[in-house]
């Protein structure tokens, strides 16, 4: 599904994320990684897999789009350090020639030391160009006629319909100039919004992106 | 029976007939189960035998080692001291050597050393205690003399895994001694005789029935509203008869007033307190999630005849005798004949008492059921208990028992668990499986060390790492706890447990209504929530998970007699009289349902095409039976359906018309490849998963945390389920993952009843009515809250409907 904001064509993918042709610039948001491995640290010994799909979705999310730039906004890790971590930064160095961001969410409390030495550039609060801001959690305040992209609500949106019938789907939710992507991550849960009046909702279905 | 009349005498009773056969019995040196009523000394019955083999054995030679002779196994703590009461008067009263102590999750660490060091002559103890017991270093040694082992309230085990315990306990003990005597003490259930055959396992000889020749007197009386609604709305009318209900606790000394939830059971109490503020300091409220303390409290006030009433759950179903309470009140459908006799029998204690009882329902429907509930009692219709098999979490947990004390032999221990009613179907290679499951963790879990907790050492399988042992001993048992969070005033007094996810949906300054208090919530901290008395009049009452029961195959059964017996004009009763403008109006819609005649009601309105199907077959069966008509019904369009129920029947409402005549006239309820289509329209995985929560915890794979430390539910539930994806992906012939599955069919699903169902359907007349609108009998399914849903459609058609819809709608 393509829409245009501020003169910009944006592609909303059903995989969870958003490309910007244009600049070649990948959004994602909450992945969430490591929370299998805090749960087995909490003294719950899980043998996972779930983190490989994730992975798996990524990598070719980013054969598909080729992009140059990938842009995390936010709860990249779930945890303080543990192993998966180390997985996920030798994940990374199977692209060589891509720049990784991560814009610093709630979740985020790696300390320092563990992002020194990875090919993550990482800001603390927001990212910036002419027509758009990228934060982790939504902007109260939005200058100008910037979009702010940002993720950490986990949208979801349930559509009712006759016969008593409700579908509950991921969606990418645009209101008053803020386009909330949804949770890239399997280990996460949705947050069901509310269709305001001058909204805009983009439910994922399978393998379609559809305005509703 | 020397001592027996001895002190009979003495107390100036006479024997009852089923004590005396007991007596004669037992000194035959046999086994058996005795069913008997409560309040006519069947505690008697069994204990002046055990005494009199002890008299007699005494004569001969006094055998060395310990001295325990027999062990009194009871459900519930509460009993046990009453029991232990009678038996010590006796040797009182006769002067004998034979001394009984409690042994239960309340014995000190120090009583139990010194019960260790001097075995008493008889111990009373829960099933837990005894697996404690087994998982004792040198346990041979404490039950090599014993001779007796009697299971009081057997019925009551029986359909639960405490029931498998009490057959592996028994399986071991029957090892140490062949001649063991086994006895069961049971109320009336549909099967005894399987009880008994259950109890006695395989290969013990010499075992008897002995039915006590005594009926209770029940008197059931039905409260009616002053109206009756003819379209009645679940939940609806319960309190509107509140003071009727009032009324009959005015009337009498001391009331029990029965509800099915602690919902209901807080509700109540909270009204009958708002209309009656006089009420205040003697009525009381008892439920499982409060604190032991205060419900020990009530207990007691109860015993002393301080209470005019308490509100309760099934929390009181059992336990001690209350000698002042003469009334008991049954608020909403009981579900069964049996539970409902079995609360019936907490009032009218003395001996030829009549037990009254009365029935609120809480929708005009379910007034019927008082109809169905006396027919049952006057025809002794009771349900049967349906025992656990291939319980494969409980005897992974035995097995590490027995490796924990002493150690096994795999030859040994598969005898001993192969004799047991619930292990005979497991063979060599499934237990070798369990072996290897303890030992190396199984395919799945062998690279972690924490699940290989058994080692094989000279030809014996033990534990040698103390920690695995002290962590399996205190996580054993079969109950899991949905664990809760503790309430407690901020002064630290325990007021009782609510669900977590209750407690985490509250901010702080939120009043909610529990045991009976308007109660303040401060904060949250670890697993305690900490509150304080509010004088705000509005609180949220919480309500705790756990599923709802449906109505027993007896009592539809009943139901649908009754339903029957007025389609004849038989004579029939007041409840039936009192529902006739119901079932005229019903009549007058469509047509009612009885016996030989199915009633499927199409009805369309604004939200779509409804299908009525009145089976009267329980909520669950309807679940099933609904998503296999679901599914047949989808060979015909791609269709999605809405999915409600009760226990009454079931709808299935679509926002396409539904081709239910040609279905009906194409085998829609053919009872062929019934498992098949279970298996396409049922998410049996989704079941399953909930199911393997309590499963994977009782097996020692989730380790519910150290006592009064609980690890919060969500993890446990998290990690269970992890579990079970992990099984599911790589181990699909795991024994726990199969047993969660075979536990939805029999449990859940109810295979056995649904198929029946089926083939009862096939012989029954299929009517299809077209009202215009609904009916008496659809109303209450109409007005349901739960739905479930089944779809063939492709996801994306219906996303591109309703959004189609919606645009529709907008236009307008």
């Amino acid at each position: 599904m393509k829409i245009t904001l501020n003169g910009i064509e944006l592609e909303l993918l059903p995989e969870k994320a958003i490309y910007i042709r244009d600049t070649k610039i990948l959004i994602i948001a909450d992945i969430h990684l490591g929370k299998t491995s805090h749960f087995r640290r909490n003294g719950i010994p899980i043998p996972g897999k779930s983190a490989e799909k994730d992975y798996e979705q990524l990598a070719k999310l980013i054969t598909k789009t080729l992009p140059e730039n990938i842009i995390f906004l936010g709860d990249l890790f779930h945890s303080d350090y543990n192993k998966e971590w180390d997985v996920f930064c030798a994940f990374m160095k199977q692209f060589p020639k891509l720049n990784f961001i991560l814009i610093k969410g709630n979740h985020d409390i790696l300390e320092e030391r563990h992002y020194k030495d990875t090919c993550l550039s990482v800001v603390e609060d927001r990212m910036e160009n002419e027509q758009f801001i990228f934060t982790h959690e939504p902007l109260k305040i939005i200058p100008g006629n910037k979009i702010n992209f940002c993720g950490h609500i986990h949208p979801g949106f349930t559509l009712i319909g006759k016969g008593l019938q409700r579908i509950t789907l991921p969606c990418f939710y645009f209101h008053k100039n803020i386009l909330i992507l949804p949770a890239f991550g399997s280990l996460t849960g949705l947050y069901l919004l509310e269709h305001e009046k001058d909204a805009a909702v983009f439910v994922i279905v399978k393998d379609k992106v559809i305005e509703v | 029976m020397r001592a027996a009349s001895e002190w009979f005498k003495l107390q100036q009773w006479k024997p009852h007939a089923f004590q005396k056969e007991t007596w004669h019995s037992i000194a035959a040196g046999n086994s058996g189960l005795l069913n008997a009523p409560t309040g006519f000394g069947k505690t008697y019955a069994i204990w002046f035998g055990v005494i009199q083999h002890f008299i007699d054995a005494k004569k001969k030679v006094k055998k060395p080692g310990s001295n325990l002779h027999c062990l009194w196994i009871t459900p519930l703590r509460a009993l046990s001291k009453e029991i232990e009461n009678a038996t010590n008067k006796v040797s009182l009263d006769l002067n004998l050597p034979y001394k009984i102590a409690l042994r239960t999750g309340d014995t000190s660490a120090g009583e139990r050393a010194k019960q260790k060091r001097k075995m008493p002559e008889a111990l009373i103890t829960t099933p837990e205690s005894v697996h404690l017991m087994l998982a004792q270093k040198g346990y041979l040694e404490v039950f090599q003399n014993l001779e007796f082992i009697i299971v009081d309230e057997w019925h009551e085990l029986l359909g639960s895994k405490r029931g498998v315990q009490i057959e592996l306990a028994l399986s071991c003990f029957k090892t140490l001694n062949p001649n063991l005597k086994i006895w069961g003490i049971s109320a009336t259930i549909g099967n005894l005789q399987e009880a008994k055959e259950i109890l006695m396992g395989d290969k013990h000889q010499n075992s008897v029935l002995i039915k006590a020749d005594i009926k209770k007197k029940i008197l059931v009386e039905t409260v009616f509203p002053d109206v009756l609604e003819k379209f009645p709305w679940a939940g609806h009318l319960g309190l509107r008869l509140g003071a009727k209900v009032l009324e009959i606790i005015h009337n009498n000394n001391s009331t029990l007033v029965f509800t099915n939830t602690r919902f209901m059971a807080e509700t109540w109490f909270r009204f009958l307190l708002d209309a009656d503020p006089n009420l205040a300091g003697i009525l009381a409220l008892h439920h499982g999630s409060l604190s032991e303390e205060t419900r020990k409290w009530v207990e007691d006030a109860l015993h002393d005849g301080y209470l005019k009433a308490v509100v309760c759950t099934s929390s009181l179903d059992l336990g001690v005798d209350f000698r002042p309470v003469d009334t008991v009140v049954q608020i909403g459908s009981p579900k069964g004949i049996a539970r409902f006799m079995q609360r019936a029998g907490r009032s009218g204690h003395q001996p030829g008492a009549t037990s009254k009882i009365y029935f609120v329902p809480t929708h005009s429907m379910e007034i019927i059921e008082g109809s169905a509930m006396r027919y049952s009692i006057e025809n002794n219709k009771m349900e049967s208990r349906i025992p656990f098999i291939r319980s494969f979490d409980v005897l992974l947990q035995y097995m590490v028992t027995r490796a924990v004390s002493d150690g096994f032999t795999a030859r040994e221990l598969y005898d001993e668990i192969h004799s047991t009613h619930c292990f005979n179907s497991v063979s060599l290679q499934e237990f070798e499986w369990c072996i290897s499951f303890l030992t190396t963790g199984g395919k799945s879990l062998y690279a972690y060390d924490d699940f290989r907790k058994v080692v094989y050492e000279d030809g014996i399988y033990k534990v040698v790492d103390k920690r695995i042992a002290s962590l399996h001993r205190l996580s054993m048992g079969t109950i899991v706890s949905s664990s809760a969070m503790t309430v407690k005033f901020l002064g630290g007094k325990w007021i009782g447990s609510i669900e977590e996810n209750f407690i985490s949906r509250l901010k702080p300054g939120n009043v909610f209504w529990f045991a009976g208090k308007n109660l303040e919530l401060i904060m949250v901290k670890d697993m305690n929530a900490l509150v304080r008395i509010s004088k705000s009049k509005n609180g949220i009452i919480p309500s705790w998970a756990g599923g709802k029961m449906p109505l027993s195959t007896q009592l539809a059964a009943s139901i649908r007699h009754q339903l029957n017996a007025y389609h004849k004009g038989e004579k029939f009763d007041r409840e039936l009289k009192f529902l006739q403008p119901l079932f005229e109006e019903q009549e007058r819609r469509s047509i009612l349902p009885d016996e030989n005649r199915l009633l499927i009601e199409k009805i369309n309105t604004k939200e779509g095409c409804h299908i009525f199907v009145y089976a009267f077959e329980g909520r669950y069966v309807h679940e099933g039976m609904a998503a296999i008509m679901a599914n047949r019904l989808s060979l015909f369009k791609p269709i999605t359906f809405s999915i409600a129920m009760n226990d009454y029947g079931f709808e299935l409402l679509s926002d396409q018309d539904i081709p239910i005549e040609e279905a009906v006239d194409s085998d829609l309820f053919s009872s062929e490849h019934l498992n098949e289509d279970i298996l396409k329209s049922v998410n049996t995985t989704e079941m399953a998963r909930r199911r393997f929560r309590d499963i994977a915890s009782i097996a020692g794979l989730v380790f519910t945390g150290y006592p009064g430390k609980h690890i919060k539910t969500r993890h446990l539930q998290a990690s269970a389920q992890l579990f079970f994806g992990v099984f599911m992906e790589h181990e699909k012939d795991n024994l726990l993952l199969k047993q969660a599955f075979d536990e939805v069919y029999d449990f859940q699903l109810e295979i056995v009843r649904l198929r029946n169902a089926f083939e009862r359907i096939e012989k029954q007349e299929i009517i299809i009515t077209h009202p215009s609108k609904p009916t008496p009998f659809s109303f209450p399914i109409f007005t349901g809250r739960w739905r479930e849903k089944f779809s063939s459609e492709d996801i994306e058609a219906r996303v591109m409907k309703i959004k189609e819809q919606i645009e529709k709608e907008n236009q307008k």
